[in-house]
C-alpha cells in the first residue's frame, strides 16, 4: 500500500464520517417527528438504505462469485468473500434496527413478519457462507466452494422473499412520507452507500495485500540444501552446529 | 439419449444395490427420523403436539434424515476414490448427478414412508381431506431440498468438514421450502383453500432452479 | 533439459504417437503446476515418470486421463487434440492409480460389470470374468471388495482399469503399499499388456525398478521436464541427481 493510497482511505473515511455527522443532525434537528410513534420512528431512516445496501452487497458477492468460478482468480474470491462479510454486518444493523421499530410498533422485539423472517433468513444465509469459509484450509477448494455456495445463495434470495410474503403481514406496505422525510431519506443513502463501498473496498484491499504476502513464500528465498555427506551435513548430525562454519569455509 | 438413460439406471441401480447391501443408511436415517418425532412429541407435551405442528415435526424429521441421506450416500464415492472412476468412464457430470439425486430422493422418500404416517398419528392430524395434496407438496418440497443437498454433500465430502456442517449449508437454502409448503398445508387443511398460488410457483421454482443449476455447476465442484 | 534421443525424422507421423505435448501448463489457483512440458510417446513405448513428491507427475497423469484439463499448451492423443468431451477418447484410456477407484460394498465382478456398461461394452459379463481370472481373482470375485487385501484391492483395480481395454495405459504410482508377490504380479501384467502393443506410462518413485521396466524415462522436477531419454542411456545415479537439488 503506497502513500497515495493511504492518503485516500483516509479521505474517504473522513468524507463518509462526516456526512453521517451530517445527516444524523439532519434527522435530530431537521427531520418532523411521526406522530402515532414519535422518536423510535426515525429508525426507518437509517434502515431502509442499509436494506438496500445489504442487497447491494450481496451482488456484489455474487458477481465476484460467478467472477471466480469464470476465471478461477484468487482477486475475485477476496471481493466476493469482502462483500459478504460487510452483507452479515449490514443485515445485523437491518435486523436490529426492524427489532427495534417492531418493539416500539407492535410492543414485541419479534414477529414472524414477512419482513423481519426475510432478514432473518437472509443473514443466515450469509453467516453460513462465513462459516464455510472459515471451515476450508485449502485456499482454492474455499475459493470454490464458497462460489458455488455464494451463488446459490443469491439465486435464493427472490425464493426466500416471496417465501416470506406468504406468512401474515404486519409491516407497513407502503408509508406516507412528508417531503422533508422523504428528503432525510434521500440524505441519508449517501454516507450509508459510501460506508458500504468502502469497507467493502478495505477489506478487499486488506485480502490482497495478505496474499500477496503470502505469496512470497520461502521457496522463493529457498537456502541450498545441504548435500548428504558434506562436511556440514555430518556437522548438523552430530549436533555440532558451530563447527560446521568453520569446516565450511575452510 | 438411450444411453443417458441407461447409465443413470445404471448408476441409481448401483446405490441401491449398494444400500441393499451395505444396509448402513436406510436403518439408520428411518430410525433417526422417528426418534426426532417422538422427542419432539414429547417435548411439545400432549397439549402442542396436535394438528399442525405435525407439519413443523415432520419437516425437522425430513431434513435431518435427508441430509444424513446425503452425506451416507456421497461417503460412497468417496471410499477409494469410486467417484474418479466414474469420472474416468465416459459419462456426462450431469448424468452422475442426476442419478445421485435420483438416489438421494429415493431414499427419502423410504423415510417418509414411515415417519410420516408416525408423525401423523401421533400428532392426530388429519390427512383425509386432500392426501393427494400432502403427498404433492411434501414431495415437491423433498426434490427441492434432495437437488441442494445433493450438491452440496458432493462439496462437503470433497474437503475434510467436520460432520454437521452439511446440515448447516442445506437448512438456510431450503428455507422458503418449508415455508412455502407449510403455508400451502395450513391453506389447505385449515382453511379449506384449494391447492395453488404463490406457495406452490415457489415451491415449482425452486426445483427448476435448483435443480437445473447444480446441474450445470456439479461439473465443476467435482474438479479438485 | 537434456534431450539425448531427437524425434528421427520431424515428419513422423502424429498418429503413431500415443501422446503428444507441446508447451503444456498447468496452473492452478496462480500456482504453476506443470510449465512448458513438451514430450512425445510413441505409440507401444514403455515409459516411466519419474520426480520429487510435488514434482507434477499425479498432475499430468490427471490431465492425460482427462480428470482435469490443462491451463495451456497442445495435447494430442492418438494424433487428435485432447477434448474433455469427447466419450471416443476416453475409452482408449486406462488409469491405475494408489486408489483402487472401486466400491467396496459391491464384489469385483460387480464392479468390472458396472464400469464396462459405462464404457458401453456389450460383453461386459464374459470380459469381467476373463480379466478377473488374469490378475488371479476368479475364487473371490463374488466377494465384497471392503474384505480384500492391499494386494487383491490392487489387482481388481488393475482389471477395472482394463476392462475397456485401453491402448494408453496411465500407472499412477500402482506399487504404492504393495508386498514383493503383488509387485511382481504388477510388473509382469504391465510388460505383458506392453508386450502386446498397448502404451504405457508408469509414474513411480523406485528409480532403479523404473529404468529396469521402461524403455525411457522422463524426469519432472518443480513441474518441468528435465529429463528425457532411453532408459539404457542413464545411470539410477544420473536420474536421482535430476529427481533432486
Amino acid at each position: 500500500m503506497n502513500s497515495k493510497t493511504k492518503t485516500l482511505i483516509a479521505a474517504g473515511t473522513v468524507l463518509t464520517l462526516a456526512l453521517f455527522g451530517a445527516a444524523l443532525a439532519m434527522l435530530v434537528y431537521y427531520t418532523p417527528t411521526e406522530k402515532s410513534m414519535g422518536q423510535i420512528q426515525k429508525v426507518f431512516y437509517i434502515h431502509l438504505p442499509v436494506a438496500i445496501n445489504t442487497f447491494l452487497a450481496c451482488l456484489v458477492s455474487f458477481i465476484a462469485s460467478v467472477g471466480y468460478l469464470w476465471t478461477r482468480r484468487m482477486s475475485w474470491d477476496d471481493l466476493a468473500a469482502s462483500s459478504a462479510k460487510v452483507a452479515v454486518v449490514l443485515c445485523s444493523i437491518v435486523l436490529l434496527t426492524g427489532m427495534i421499530w417492531g418493539k416500539a410498533a407492535w410492543g414485541q422485539w419479534w414477529t414472524w413478519s414477512p419482513r423481519l423472517t426475510f432478514s432473518l433468513m437472509l443473514w443466515l444465509l450469509y453467516v453460513v457462507y462465513l462459516i464455510i469459509r472459515n471451515s476450508i484450509d485449502s485456499a482454492p477448494r474455499r475459493a470454490l466452494i464458497s462460489a458455488v455456495y455464494s451463488v446459490i445463495a443469491f439465486l435464493d434470495v427472490p425464493l426466500v422473499y416471496l417465501s416470506a410474503r406468504l406468512m401474515q403481514d404486519i409491516h407497513p406496505q407502503s408509508i406516507e412520507l412528508e417531503p422533508a422525510m422523504k428528503l432525510t431519506l434521500l440524505v441519508w443513502f449517501i454516507p450509508v452507500t459510501l460506508a458500504n463501498a468502502g469497507m467493502i473496498t478495505l477489506r478487499y484491499m486488506l485480502a490482497r495485500a495478505q496474499a500477496e504476502t503470502a505469496g512470497q513464500s520461502p521457496t522463493d528465498q529457498q537456502q541450498p540444501a545441504i548435500e548428504p555427506g558434506s562436511a556440514q551435513w555430518h556437522a548438523l548430525l552430530n549436533g555440532n552446529g558451530s563447527t560446521s562454519d568453520r569446516e565450511v569455509n575452510k | 439419449m438411450r444411453t443417458t438413460l441407461s447409465q443413470i439406471l445404471l448408476l441409481v441401480g448401483k446405490d441401491l444395490r449398494i444400500e441393499a447391501r451395505s444396509r448402513q443408511t436406510l436403518g439408520l436415517v428411518i430410525t433417526l427420523g422417528l426418534l426426532i418425532v417422538v422427542v419432539l412429541g414429547l417435548g411439545l407435551g400432549a397439549e402442542a403436539a396436535k394438528g399442525y405442528s405435525a407439519m413443523a415435526v415432520l419437516w425437522v424429521a425430513y431434513l435431518f434424515s435427508g441430509v444424513l441421506c446425503f452425506e451416507k450416500t456421497m461417503a460412497v464415492e468417496r471410499h477409494e476414490g469410486a467417484m474418479a472412476g466414474l469420472l474416468l468412464a465416459p459419462v456426462d457430470r450431469g448424468v452422475i448427478y442426476l442419478s445421485k439425486l435420483i438416489a438421494n430422493l429415493l431414499m427419502m422418500l423410504a423415510v417418509a414412508l414411515v415417519v410420516t404416517p408416525a408423525g401423523v398419528l401421533f400428532f392426530s392430524f388429519d390427512l383425509s381431506a386432500a392426501p393427494l395434496s400432502f403427498a404433492l407438496i411434501m414431495g415437491l418440497g423433498m426434490l427441492g431440498v434432495a437437488a441442494v443437498g445433493t450438491l452440496f454433500a458432493a462439496v462437503v465430502s470433497s474437503t475434510r468438514l467436520a460432520g454437521g456442517l452439511l446440515a448447516m449449508v442445506v437448512f438456510p437454502v431450503v428455507l422458503p421450502v418449508v415455508i412455502a409448503s407449510t403455508q400451502l398445508m395450513l391453506g389447505i387443511f385449515r382453511d379449506g383453500k384449494e391447492l395453488g398460488g404463490t406457495g406452490l410457483a415457489v415451491l415449482i421454482a425452486f426445483d427448476v432452479i435448483f435443480v437445473t443449476v447444480s446441474w450445470l455447476v456439479f461439473e465443476w465442484i467435482l474438479e479438485p | 533439459m537434456r534431450s539425448i534421443e531427437r524425434s528421427t525424422s520431424a515428419q513422423a507421423a502424429a498418429a503413431e504417437l500415443a501422446v503428444h505435448a507441446r508447451n503444456l501448463r498447468k496452473v492452478i489457483d496462480d500456482r504453476v503446476i506443470l510449465d512448458d512440458l513438451g514430450f512425445a510417446i510413441p505409440r507401444g513405448r514403455y515409459i516411466a515418470l519419474l520426480g520429487a513428491n510435488g514434482a507434477g507427475k499425479s498432475t499430468l497423469m490427471r490431465i492425460l486421463s482427462m480428470l482435469t484439463p490443462p491451463s495451456g499448451g497442445e495435447l494430442s492423443l492418438f494424433g487428435q487434440p485432447l477434448r474433455s468431451t469427447s466419450a471416443g477418447m476416453r475409452r482408449r484410456i486406462g488409469l491405475i492409480s494408489h486408489q483402487a477407484m472401486l466400491y467396496r460394498d459391491l464384489s469385483p465382478r460387480e464392479n468390472l460389470r458396472l464400469f464396462g456398461k459405462l464404457y458401453g461394452m456389450r460383453n461386459a459379463d464374459q470380459r469381467a470374468t476373463q480379466l478377473l481370472q488374469l490378475v488371479n481373482l476368479a475364487d473371490r470375485a463374488d466377494d465384497p471388495v471392503k474384505n480384500f487385501s492391499r494386494g487383491m484391492t490392487q489387482r481388481t483395480a488393475i482389471a477395472r482399469a482394463l476392462m475397456h481395454d485401453p491402448d494408453l495405459i496411465l500407472a499412477d504410482e500402482p506399487f504404492a503399499g504393495l508386498d514383493a508377490p503383488s509387485t511382481h504380479t504388477v510388473e509382469l501384467l504391465l510388460d505383458a499388456l506392453n508386450k502386446s502393443g498397448r502404451t504405457i506410462l508408469l509414474a513411480n518413485h523406485d528409480i532403479e525398478q523404473s529404468l529396469r521396466l521402461a524403455q525411457q524415462v522422463l524426469v519432472l522436477r518443480r513441474g518441468k521436464l528435465v529429463l528425457d531419454c532411453p532408459s539404457s542411456q542413464v545411470s539410477a545415479a544420473e536420474v536421482l541427481k535430476e529427481i533432486g537439488g
